[in-house]
């Protein structure tokens, strides 16, 4: 099957059906988020630089 | 594991709102309300776009403060700009132009596991990916007019009536130049 076809196939799929799909894949990303896979977003390091700046203070 | 933590519980705390007068009509936006016509694609978080009831003694100022405190009664938790109900982050937008205005009076009624809910038209959904111009709503407005899931006439009777035509002329000619028709 084309990636075409396969994305045609899940947009016809219903709502609920798609919803649980949303929900596998945030599942996941919080899976790989928390395995360290995934690097750290720059909003993240920013966050964690000003908490670093802060226990220095 | 994941026990309540599903969009249906998300979707059912947000109708109780409703029911009791907590907010007005709302829809669903954004990565979650593009679903209904696309394919899914990952997001972390709701955008409900919320009409809030009239402030007492005709107050023109609108609060989200009423909306937090009865969610955080019922074990909402606040986290940056979302409130996590059931599990999932939900991000509160009481609309900022007619353009939202109108997109939540005109959302769509559909179900998420026998729990009804309302999804904005995919044609709304398009012209506030415009207005919001980020390169995501770039990508998802691609795949509205790739999946053919948007009606050419209404999408461009909303961008007529809220000013965007000169915007989509851009957009087309940055995006959609060697696409048919």
């Amino acid at each position: 099957m084309s990636k075409q076809e396969m994305r045609k196939r899940l947009a016809a799929l219903s709502f609920s059906e798609k919803v649980k799909i949303l929900e596998r894949l945030r599942d996941r990303s919080f899976a790989l988020a928390a395995s360290g896979l995934r690097q750290t977003s720059a909003v993240d390091l920013r966050k964690k630089a000003d908490e670093d700046k802060g226990s220095k203070d | 594991m994941r026990g309540n933590q599903t969009v249906k519980a998300t979707l059912e705390a947000i109708n109780s709102m409703e029911a009791d007068g907590v907010i007005g009509k709302y829809a669903i936006g954004g990565a979650v309300g593009a679903t209904l016509y696309l394919e899914p694609a990952a997001t972390l978080d709701v955008d409900i776009f919320v009409t809030l009831p009239t402030a007492p003694h005709g107050s023109l100022l609108l609060s989200l403060a009423p909306l937090y405190d009865y969610l955080k009664a019922r074990g909402g938790t606040v986290r940056d700009e979302h409130i996590v109900i059931g599990g999932w982050p939900v991000q509160f937008l009481p609309p900022s132009n007619e353009l939202e205005r109108e997109a939540v009076a005109g959302s769509v009624l559909t179900t998420v596991e026998g729990v009804t809910t309302r999804v904005m038209s995919a044609e709304h959904l398009v012209a506030i990916a415009l207005c919001t111009g980020r390169s995501k709503d770039h990508i998802r407005i691609l795949q509205f007019i790739e999946q053919d899931a948007v009606d050419r006439g209404k999408l461009q009777s909303i961008l007529e009536r809220h000013g965007l035509t000169p915007k989509w002329k851009q957009f087309e000619q940055k995006y959609l130049e060697g696409i048919h028709e």
